[in-house]
């Protein structure tokens, strides 16, 4: 195949199916063994320095928001991250010096993430949401890459690592997007059994490619359910337990944000987020990240003692929409 | 359809949008703003069924409005009553097979040829003056959608000559065959422009800019002058219709109560 054009940005991790292959083969659990830990033992475990790392959704939507504050918390190093679809988590993971790498699909800039960049000390590249999500889809395939046809002729094409080629069957000019398996990707559901088969409930980004691209998984649940359960109702699992390594009960574990059918986003508490990452003397984000997650040692006590019973049941209550969900 | 005397220019924008949008065709939003309330908009008076997707794989929702600034996607609210819940991979397949007719996108700056930039602003790509988010969902819409729909705002620093990055491909350098040159699907483009002053369209030969129509509150070259490049002139200038009393309420009492995202400078005619 003739490669017509080459992207100059940094590619993280260069695809290689039989690699991630022979990493499930010696790594994933067959077995239907319970996987349920706290997420100081689910992220110290299979999150590690240097980890590529990735997550479905976002902090205000049905995103692992309890689950990035453990990786914050832990104090990550190097990590590279997918940024797509995202507004807060990427300036979150910068602004603490857990990330030296970003891939963009959409992120949310703030003033932490200006700094490091300025600085230099993180790589960018770009792409864009769902050249992201087509990449994981290339590495749930166990391909190396992915041909689409978007992404060709722009800047982020220039800045990215995707290559443009002769179609050997159509002889026309394709993008190949360069296939992603990530580290480590952590996914909040609705439910999930106590071997890691997990159940969400409406629109998501990628739940699917991003678990079955991923070496580790890492699933946090509004509730633990029976697998009885799961198998009167098999239609609707989203994800099978062998792709799952660690199941951690996490109710409001998306808080500031939203879980369909269950609570409403915390829109003052998102104001308070977003207003930390704008702060451009850094002393916001300090305090910010002090109060909700270093003064805080698990989710338990961040919803006790910085969200508090009052509010968690008012968002609860504002979930008016049951449709599709739990009805 | 009572003629309104007096709205925001955000306004007039959402209305002259709601009021292009087909029954009978297909659209893919992306953002919330002026593009996501000219579906709503068009929804609420004049399509029910509108056929709009969002980029988190929502078919055709029918929205429990309002819709709080951030919560346009993925909420239970932004989702309500669709007729399918997929994925980002889904309605970004579905564009590639050619079953997104539209478009729709709001952009940070617009060259001649189409081109959208929403990446950085200043400065070279290592060394941005100012960085923005990056081509987000905007990329595969202008890409793969059949036609493309921008809205923008009317300002010298929108329409520039040329970007200091392309996030989204408009028509590239508008030379034939360049969008199919970059691996893009053939047949696929730009089509309208819109800001509260005007609508630009594109010369079908050299892919350049044409000023199409403009508000009934402004001139020709009130237009140009918030230009950075001159654009192709239609040799008849047509106007855009204002806002309807029945719109506005729509827009103010039902679909942005709070005033979020209609807020803007004020006409009044």
């Amino acid at each position: 195949m003739d490669i017509l054009d080459s992207g100059t940005g940094t590619l993280r991790h260069i695809p290689d199916p039989d690699g991630h292959r022979a990493y499930i083969r010696e790594h994933k659990p067959r077995a239907m063994v319970e996987k349920v830990m706290t997420e100081q033992e689910a992220v110290s475990t299979f999150v590690s320095d240097g980890d590529y790392i990735c997550y479905d959704c976002n902090m205000i939507m049905r995103g692992p928001s309890s689950l990035i504050r453990e990786v914050v918390r832990q104090g990550k190093k190097n990590l590279a991250v997918g940024g797509r679809f995202t507004y807060v988590i990427v300036n979150l993971l910068a602004g603490t010096g857990c990330v030296d790498h970003i891939d963009v699909g959409f992120i949310g800039v703030g003033a932490a993430l200006t700094r490091v960049l300025d600085e230099g000390k993180v790589t960018v590249t770009e792409w864009s949401n769902s050249a992201m999500t087509m990449r994981q889809m290339a590495g749930a395939l166990g391909i190396p890459f992915i041909p689409v046809r978007f992404v060709g002729g722009t800047g982020a094409f220039r800045y990215s690592a995707a290559k443009l080629a002769r179609d050997p069957w159509t002889e026309k000019e394709v993008v190949l997007l360069p296939a992603l398996n990530p580290d480590v990707s952590l996914i909040h559901v609705h439910q999930c059994d106590i071997y890691g088969n997990a159940r969400i409930f409406g629109p998501s980004v990628s739940p699917w490619e991003t678990a079955a691209a991923s070496k580790k998984l890492i699933v946090s649940t509004e509730e633990i359910i029976d697998t009885e359960y799961i198998r009167r109702d098999p239609g609707k699992t989203s994800i099978p337990y062998y792709l799952v390594d660690a199941v951690v009960e996490a109710p409001f574990g998306a808080h500031p944000g939203e879980v369909q059918g269950l609570y409403v986003s915390d829109q003052p508490a998102i104001m308070e987020l977003f207003a930390a990452n704008r702060d451009k003397t850094g002393s916001g984000l300090e305090e910010y990240l002090e109060k909700y997650i270093y003064s805080v040692a698990t989710h338990q006590e961040y919803l006790e003692q910085r969200v508090g019973i009052a509010r968690l049941l008012e968002l609860r209550r504002q979930a008016e929409i049951k449709e599709g969900y739990y009805l | 359809m009572t003629r309104a005397t007096d709205f925001t220019e955000t306004e007039a924008i959402i209305c002259v949008v709601a009021n292009m949008m087909e029954a009978d065709k297909s659209y893919w939003v992306v953002g919330g703003g002026p593009s996501r309330l000219a579906t709503l908009l068009a929804q609420a008076l004049y399509i029910p069924n509108l056929t709009a997707s969002t980029e988190d794989g929502v078919i055709a929702p029918q929205p429990a409005v309002p819709l709080q600034p951030l919560m346009q996607f993925v909420s239970a609210k932004a989702s309500y009553r669709g007729v399918a819940w997929t994925s980002m991979n889904t309605v970004c397949s579905l564009a590639s097979t050619g079953y997104f007719d539209y478009g729709m996108l709001a952009t940070l700056q617009v060259d001649p040829y189409g081109n959208i930039n929403s990446s950085f602003l200043g400065g070279d790509y290592y060394h941005p003056g100012r960085r923005f988010g990056g081509a987000g969902g905007a990329n595969e819409i202008a890409s793969m959608c059949w036609r493309t729909i921008l809205l923008t705002t009317q300002e010298k620093r929108k329409f520039v000559k040329k970007m200091d990055f392309i996030s989204s491909p408009g028509f590239l350098d508008g030379s034939p065959g360049a969008r199919e040159r970059a691996g893009l699907p053939a047949g696929t483009g730009p089509y309208r422009l819109f800001t509260p002053e005007a609508m630009f369209g594109y010369d079908e030969e050299t892919r350049y800019m044409k000023l199409l129509a403009i508000a009934e509150w402004v001139g020709v070259e009130d237009v140009l002058e918030k230009m950075d490049f001159e654009p192709m002139i239609a040799p008849e200038m047509e106007r855009l219709t204002p806002p309807t009393e029945e719109e506005l309420e729509v827009l103010r009492v039902r679909l942005d109560p709070n005033g979020v995202s209609i807020r803007g400078n004020w006409i009044h005619l």
